[in-house]
């Protein structure tokens, strides 16, 4: 049976720009939520989020006339290419699955404002161009010379996360050996807005699991992994982060924005990803939860954790707590954050945490890092809408 | 090891400018042949270099969902659902049924430019009344997969809800997607087609940039796929989706099966967005690769669809690619151009799944294999082959 | 204001920004139900509900405090009226 290993990483994130530099920052337990600078936040309940640095964006090497979008995503697959060390041969043959929302929304929605408030032409039209979430694969399918399938993937906050398992279904069905997959997302200000409209953003950092949480803080970021059939990696002598045991895809077909009052696709979504590792819930050492921070997503998860491993069966933490909510990002970043973890043997903490709900029976690892075993971890993404991906990530012994 | 999975087609739902329905109103409106395409009647297109399109009756839509049950519903939304839910139907599928079978029902959406109405209309509250203008209600329909969650509630779906974004041919990557959902055993089920509505400010800014007919070109404007005088894409609107099935099952079950999928492909020519250069040759020869892995000969394709619209570009880039595979399998090459359904239904991103129906209900009548290829500007390239189920 | 005048601007609301049909909502009265899962209502879930909280927001000129527990004040068009006359200082 094929098995999956992951031979690169890349990212960029509000720590700045790189996988190492990604893992300092958890593993500081760094809250990188602040009052945003990109866009206008005057009337907002919420203003705060955690933003790429203006000076990561301007050493990117990527030209600024790029979508900020495409720029995030251009950077943390090169680095990833590079990591794997990859041939051009390879990447002639290798597959490009991107998970996306937002595109290049935050230019378009610059060239719309001045339109709409001018009542003019603007010259910012050219943004439309690139405004689709499909623009990052296109960009990255010609840059990187990939001649593999190509797709993008849109399934809100699961879209990274759908990424990876996408990728890794195509080099299991053995169309591919090689896999390019990630996602990225750019703050907008439509998910600002959106976000505040539904009342789910609080406007200090995000607490999750804490008693007293009032929702999510939003993010952006990209990253990237190159998956790999493990016998091609090791023929080639390349290194190797870890591997990918199984991925579950789920879908609530509950309601449109708010989770199905008991997990119930969440718990499949788990359960069918361990099934596919081959791997116990028992097995399983950590859990990189979706953990947004609003009350229900993170009560409800707690439900579903307890339903998969039992209360207090495994260590968890939130990743949105340190680099907040990365949308279409958050799915392949916190696969990053928890192939590091395994990778160092400690598990980033979840900030902000100074009492956990009494409904959350599990240890969320507070404020700072803990060192512990972690052999084999599951990541979660639960995508508004109800669509649901677990991933199940270990130490790859050979 | 367990022998592969195969892939069967047994049901069709649609929405379009030209009809809706299953199966039998697809291929009576494919028999019929007449063009869809007329000046724009739902939105002023005075000014405009382009007005032509092929617009869903209103009444029509407004037929196949009730109100009140669809209220939070977008337009693009009420599309998706309608024809998502027809090809269910019509496949006479209930995942209701059994327990297991609503899990292992998956839906994978194909679209262009998504529910850009919605997006527009949230912020144009926000532009004109700030704050308390902002609609929370709206703004989970800005986000792509809206119309796939939508589809898998009305559904009962809960396996895997998959929303691809591509121009072009979107219809045809969510097909081959789903059929590579089913084949891997990820779904055993999947409703797979593509979705896109007009939307005048997306539609006038098109034709400002010149990228629909007449692309500013002095000749008449009108979708003229691979005509020597072809001058750009008309677009239309509408959801198409069809059944895929794992094929024991659907044996299992006595469904009714069109045709099977026999290999679905997809690639990447490595081009700069939005190009379609003609002489930029495929090195992987998608096509070549597809018919020498399901050991089909070219010359045993009875039927050829294509994804050229008009656009000159994805027109002789597509003529250009197909000769080159069908070269490399030793073959002289198709003695006419693809067919396209863009003349009758718009270039949308339920064409790509009409044209894998089309090809599934010309296989099923007629035998032999049909083959579904597309190519994108930019470089997504796909390739769909059918034949009679054995 | 009175409750007749408030329940017109509510069915105001319910058309335009929870898109029921003008002519079901000509049909409400005070005695109409709300939340879903309640038998005969018009099936309102959480969604429904913030949308309708901004609105009254912005049409009343009050603040709906989203701390609060206030399901038996948006338990009807009669709760919901008489809540907002209260907010309003006018009930």
């Amino acid at each position: 049976m094929t098995r999956i290993v992951v031979t690169g990483l890349g990212v960029v994130s509000p720590y700045g720009a790189g996988a190492k530099t990604f893992w300092a920052g958890l593993a500081a337990g760094a809250c990188a939520i602040r009052p945003i600078t990109l866009i206008e936040t005057d009337g907002f309940r919420s203003r705060i989020a955690a933003e790429v640095p203006a000076e990561t964006v301007a050493a990117l090497g990527v030209s600024p006339r790029r979508a900020r979008a495409d720029r995030l995503a251009l950077a943390a697959a090169q680095e990833a290419l590079a990591d794997a060390d990859l041939t051009p041969r390879d990447r002639a043959g290798a597959a490009l699955v991107v998970g996306a929302v937002g595109g290049g929304m935050l230019e378009g929605e610059e060239w719309y404002w001045e339109e709409t408030r001018t009542g003019r032409p603007s010259p910012r039209i050219k943004a439309l161009r690139s405004i689709l979430p499909f623009t990052h694969a296109d960009t990255l399918g010609w840059r990187l010379r990939l001649g593999g399938p190509k797709e993008t993937v849109v399934m809100a906050c699961a879209s990274g996360a759908a990424a990876i398992a996408l990728g890794a279904d195509l080099i299991r069905a053995g169309v591919v050996p090689v896999a390019v997959v990630g996602g990225v997302d750019a703050l907008t200000r439509i998910c600002f807005m959106g976000f505040n409209a539904l009342k789910l953003l609080d406007p200090d950092p995000c607490r999750p699991f804490d008693r007293r949480r009032r929702g999510m803080s939003i993010g952006e970021a990209a990253a990237f992994l190159v998956l790999e059939d493990a016998a091609g990696s090791q023929a080639r002598g390349a290194r190797v982060h870890g591997e990918l045991l199984g991925a579950g895809m789920t879908t609530d077909a509950h309601h449109v924005t708010s989770p199905h009052p008991e997990g119930e696709g969440m718990v499949r979504a788990m359960e069918m990803a361990l099934g596919r590792a081959g791997v116990s819930a028992a097995e399983v050492d950590y859990v990189n939860a979706h953990g947004t921070g609003t009350l229900q997503n993170d009560r409800i998860e707690a439900l579903a954790l307890r339903r998969v491993f039992g209360e207090g069966g495994v260590l968890v933490s939130s990743s949105k707590s340190l680099v907040g909510h990365t949308m279409a990002a958050a799915g392949s970043l916190e696969a990053v954050a928890t192939l590091l973890a395994i990778q160092h043997g400690l598990v980033p903490p979840t900030a902000n945490l100074d009492e956990t709900d009494p409904e959350i029976p599990f240890d969320c690892v507070p404020r700072l890092a803990r060192p512990a075993p972690v052999e084999c971890a599951v990541s979660n993404s639960f995508g508004f809408g109800g669509q649901n991906v677990s991933l199940v990530l270990r130490r790859f012994a050979g | 090891m367990s022998p592969p999975r195969r892939v069967v087609v047994t049901g069709i739902g649609t929405v379009n400018a030209a009809t809706a329905g299953g199966a039998r109103a697809l291929a009576a409106a494919l028999a019929a042949g007449a063009s869809a395409i007329a000046p724009i009647r739902s939105f002023d297109v005075g000014g405009c270099p382009s007005r032509l399109a092929a617009e869903v009756d209103e009444a029509v839509l407004a037929g196949l969902i009730d109100r009140d049950a669809a209220r939070r519903l977008s337009r693009i939304c009420r599309l998706a659902v309608a024809a998502s839910r027809r090809a269910l139907d019509d496949g006479r599928l209930d995942p209701g049924g059994a327990e297991g079978a609503g899990r292992a029902l998956g839906i994978v959406i194909g679209t262009e430019h998504g529910d850009f109405r919605s997006s527009e209309e949230f912020a144009a509250g926000f532009l004109r009344r700030g704050v308390a203008g902002l609609s929370p209600m709206i703004f989970p329909n800005t986000v792509m997969n809206a119309m796939g969650a939508h589809a898998a509630i009305a559904l009962g779906a809960r396996g895997p809800t998959v929303t691809v974004n591509q121009p072009t041919i979107a219809g045809d990557l969510a097909v081959a997607r789903g059929a590579a959902l089913v084949a891997g055993g990820q779904a055993e089920a999947v409703v797979a087609g593509g979705v896109d509505e007009l939307c005048a400010p997306v539609y006038r800014r098109l034709a400002e940039l010149r990228a629909l007919s007449p692309m500013g070109r002095p000749t008449p404007e009108g979708c003229r796929p691979f005509a020597p005088d072809h001058n750009g894409p008309v677009l239309g609107e509408g959801a198409t989706f069809v059944l895929l099935e794992e094929r024991s099952a659907a044996l299992a079950r006595g469904a009714t099966i069109h045709a099977e999928i026999l290999a679905a492909r997809w690639s990447n020519v490595p081009v700069a967005p939005h190009t379609a250069p003609r002489a930029r040759r495929d090195p992987g020869s998608l096509v070549a690769r597809l018919l020498g892995e399901a050991s089909v000969p070219p010359g045993a394709v009875g039927a050829w669809y294509g994804s050229g619209n008009g656009d000159p570009g994805v027109d002789d880039w597509e003529l250009s690619l197909l000769a080159a595979d069908l070269a490399a399998a030793g073959h002289a090459g198709p003695a006419e151009a693809p067919r396209s359904l863009a003349p009758m239904f718009g270039q949308h991103g339920g064409l790509g799944a009409l044209r894998v129906s089309a090809a599934a209900l010309g296989v099923a009548a007629a035998g032999g294999a049909a083959l579904v290829h597309g190519i994108a500007r930019g470089g997504c390239r796909t390739a769909i082959l059918l034949g009679r189920a054995a | 204001m009175t409750q007749k005048e408030v329940l017109d601007e509510l069915k105001g609301i319910v058309v335009e920004r929870l898109r029921f049909d003008p002519r079901r909502a000509a049909e409400m009265t005070l005695e109409t139900t709300l939340p879903k899962g309640v038998e005969g209502s018009l099936g309102l879930d959480s969604l429904d509900f913030i949308e309708l909280s901004v609105a009254i927001e912005e049409r009343f000129g009050l603040v709906i405090d989203e701390g609060e527990d206030l399901s038996a004040e948006f338990h009807s068009l009669d709760s919901l009226s008489r809540f907002i006359l209260t907010k309003t200082g006018q009930a």
